[in-house]
């Protein structure tokens, strides 16, 4: 957050270590084997309306994904994610609607981001203060959450929604979708944060060995906290955004949205015990993931098919990276 | 070793999932009770509270019940199974004269219903049926039916001819049944329509949204979707809407109160089919009382739904 102090030690052959370690990545293979597999299969594929329609199906996904990367690198995790996508949705909707002016968009949509990050400030302090495991605790708010959406819904979505509410989720810019923006500006501030300020440092300092980070100094209680704080900002932005895109708060959004993202960042190469993997690499992830549903959509494919053609590919896409860095020789970090 | 680590947090985050269900069941739902202690007693558990559609399903229960002076103790399985089967063994111990059950399980709630046979109590489901046990009448909205109304109204919208899509459930027995009277309809009597795109929206809004974007990209002369239910509708409009197509025909299920608004505005949200929750709680009452009074009632009952477009909507002057 208000940590940015620039790391000046990062020269060309920083940069040099870093794009190798994203070019070590099988997936960015995979994701060329499976582009040029459904180009042949259909010729829609390549087309550039389909290649944005693909940055849009994955624009919830991967601003999602940026926020669990942070977690997940400082060994945490964040199963809340779908259940506070529709809180913030919801709540957003419910303020847009009850105003009906431009007004009370702004105030919605500030209000989505409140609901994020005070769900981010809950976890983190829950996990960072009283060290109950994340699964735990975030899995209790998942629970509280999707229970608190149908409670002031009564489970009904809440439309009617005044026009300046479809911006941040219809409107195009340069022909590139809104959603798409947010998302790589999103993609992009992650990316600076972990690897360009002292913060990222910590972050990774501490999902590596917690130990020896706290040894050297690092505020260990802060860094754990800080992580979950700004995951739940971007969790309130996903929120807001799909909001937007449905035209609607709809209290049954983002189910299992929790497994979609950890598996962006997963299949992108972060390691779950913490410590090791990147923005860029969750960036991939994602890309793989739309891709594969895009290209078995277009295809035609049944979707009993599609479900495990899904399951297979993640799974295959998990073991080629590992073996990638086993044969590395723990080369990446 | 790190694999295994790895390996160890999945099956983890399965196990949490597991545990979700775990703390779930061990709450129990306590019901509401109504009406006249002289009558018949019969156990309710429906498979949610949460849904408008279950909400008017019990809404058609209670009158039908109170007009015959039946007592009606209504539970909630919440989409639990477990949660459901330790109702029906509530209402087996309280020796109610009958069962209703809305199965959150078709095969699981078997066992269940087997134990209220043991104890000679007569079940009937509504709305889902069940596999295994003895049901006396299954009383549920022709959902084949309806998928076949769905299929003629588009087939009149678009001409008789042209490619359409459906955003569907496929896991869900209910879902299935409309989507395949949608195309046994066109297949028999608009044999010009062509089926070109099935994809699963899951029944939820978000999945449909993206399933009906990556289905109007593929396809670019779609005329028409259908969507299994409203969710899935609504999730087709938001795309069209999205990408301007202003001439896209979609057709929902359920008439919710947001599809019959969207339709009323004009969207390209045309039609609904239209399930009679009410009606089919009043028939289910009706079979009971049957079973009662010592007649037969067929295992198996139909509640027609209706179509609901512009037309039907001034000509009924609101809802």
């Amino acid at each position: 957050m208000s940590q940015v102090t620039t790391e000046k030690g990062v020269g060309l052959r920083g940069r040099i270590s870093e794009w190798r370690r994203v070019t070590e990545y099988v997936i960015v293979f995979a994701i060329l084997i499976e582009s040029v597999a459904f180009a042949i299969i259909s010729p829609e594929f390549f087309s550039v309306p389909n290649l944005i329609n693909i940055a849009l199906s994955i624009a919830i996904t991967g601003i999602l994904a940026v926020g669990m990367t942070m977690v997940i690198l400082t060994g945490g995790i964040d199963l809340s994610v779908g259940s506070v996508v529709a809180l913030a949705g919801v709540v957003a909707a419910m303020i847009a609607a009850g105003g009906g002016s431009t007004a009370s968009v702004l105030l919605g949509s500030a209000a989505a981001l409140a609901v994020g990050v005070a769900v981010g400030i809950f976890n983190g302090f829950v996990v960072a203060q009283f060290r109950v495991p994340p699964f735990v605790a975030t899995l209790a708010m998942l629970t509280i959450c999707r229970g608190l959406v149908f409670t002031i819904t009564g489970g009904r979505s809440i439309s009617n929604l005044p026009p300046a509410f479809a911006i941040v989720g219809r409107e195009r810019v340069l022909g590139l979708p809104v959603p798409v923006i947010i998302m790589f500006v999103v993609f992009a501030a992650g990316w600076v944060l972990l690897t360009r300020t002292v913060f990222g440092r910590y972050v990774y300092a501490l999902g590596g060995n917690p130990r020896a980070a706290f040894h050297a100094g690092v505020n260990t209680k802060l860094i754990t906290f800080l992580p979950y704080v700004l995951n739940g900002l971007l969790v309130g932005l996903a929120g807001l955004v799909l909001a937007s895109r449905l035209g609607a708060g709809v209290p049954n959004a983002g189910l299992q949205y929790e497994l979609d993202v950890i598996a962006a960042t997963v299949v992108g190469g972060t390691s779950l015990t913490g410590g090791r993997g990147s923005v860029i690499g969750t960036l991939w992830g994602a890309i793989f993931i739309g891709v594969l549903n895009n290209g078995l959509n277009l295809a035609g494919v049944d979707p009993y098919m599609q479900r495990i053609a899904l399951g297979v590919v993640l799974l295959l896409a998990v073991l080629a990276d590992q073996a990638g860095k086993t044969q590395g020789g723990q080369a990446a970090r | 070793m790190t694999s295994f680590v790895r390996l160890f947090c999945l099956s983890l985050l399965i196990a949490s999932f597991a545990l979700i269900n775990g703390c779930q069941r061990a709450e129990q739902g306590g019901g509401s009770t109504s009406s006249s202690p002289t009558g018949k007693r019969i156990g309710v558990t429906l498979l949610t509270r949460e849904h408008e559609f279950y909400r008017d399903l019990e809404a058609g229960l209670k009158d039908a019940a109170d007009r015959q002076g039946y007592q009606l103790t209504v539970t909630s399985g919440d989409f639990d199974l477990a949660k459901q089967q330790s109702q029906i063994e509530n209402f087996v111990v309280q020796k109610m004269d009958a069962i209703i059950v809305c199965p959150a399980d078709s095969k699981g709630i078997g066992p269940a219903i087997e134990q209220a046979n043991n104890a000679g109590i007569p079940v009937f489901t509504a709305d889902i049926a069940a596999q295994g046990g003895r049901v006396v009448s299954h009383v549920a909205s022709d959902n084949l039916a309806g998928g076949r109304l769905a299929a003629d109204f588009i087939a009149r919208a678009i001409g008789g001819q042209g490619s359409v899509g459906i955003i569907g459930q496929q896991e869900v027995q209910t879902g299935l049944d409309r989507e395949n009277g949608f195309k046994e309809e066109l297949a028999a009597k608009h044999p010009n329509i062509k089926v070109v795109a099935v994809l699963n929206g899951g029944g939820v809004r978000d999945r449909s949204l993206k399933a009906a974007e990556d289905m109007l990209q593929g396809n670019s002369g779609l005329k028409a979707i259908f969507g299994i239910n409203d969710d899935s509708a609504l999730g087709a409009l938001s795309a069209a809407e999205a990408r301007g197509r202003a001439d896209l025909v979609i057709v929902g299920y359920d008439a919710t109160p947001e599809a019959v608004e969207a339709i009323r505005r004009g969207s390209q949200l045309k039609a609904d089919v239209a399930q009679q929750p009410r009606d089919l709680g009043a028939k289910t009452i009706e079979v009971i009382r049957t079973h009662f009074a010592g007649g037969q009632s067929p295992a198996s009952i139909s509640v027609p739904v209706k179509i609901v477009d512009a037309e039907s909507l001034k000509a009924s002057g609101g809802q």
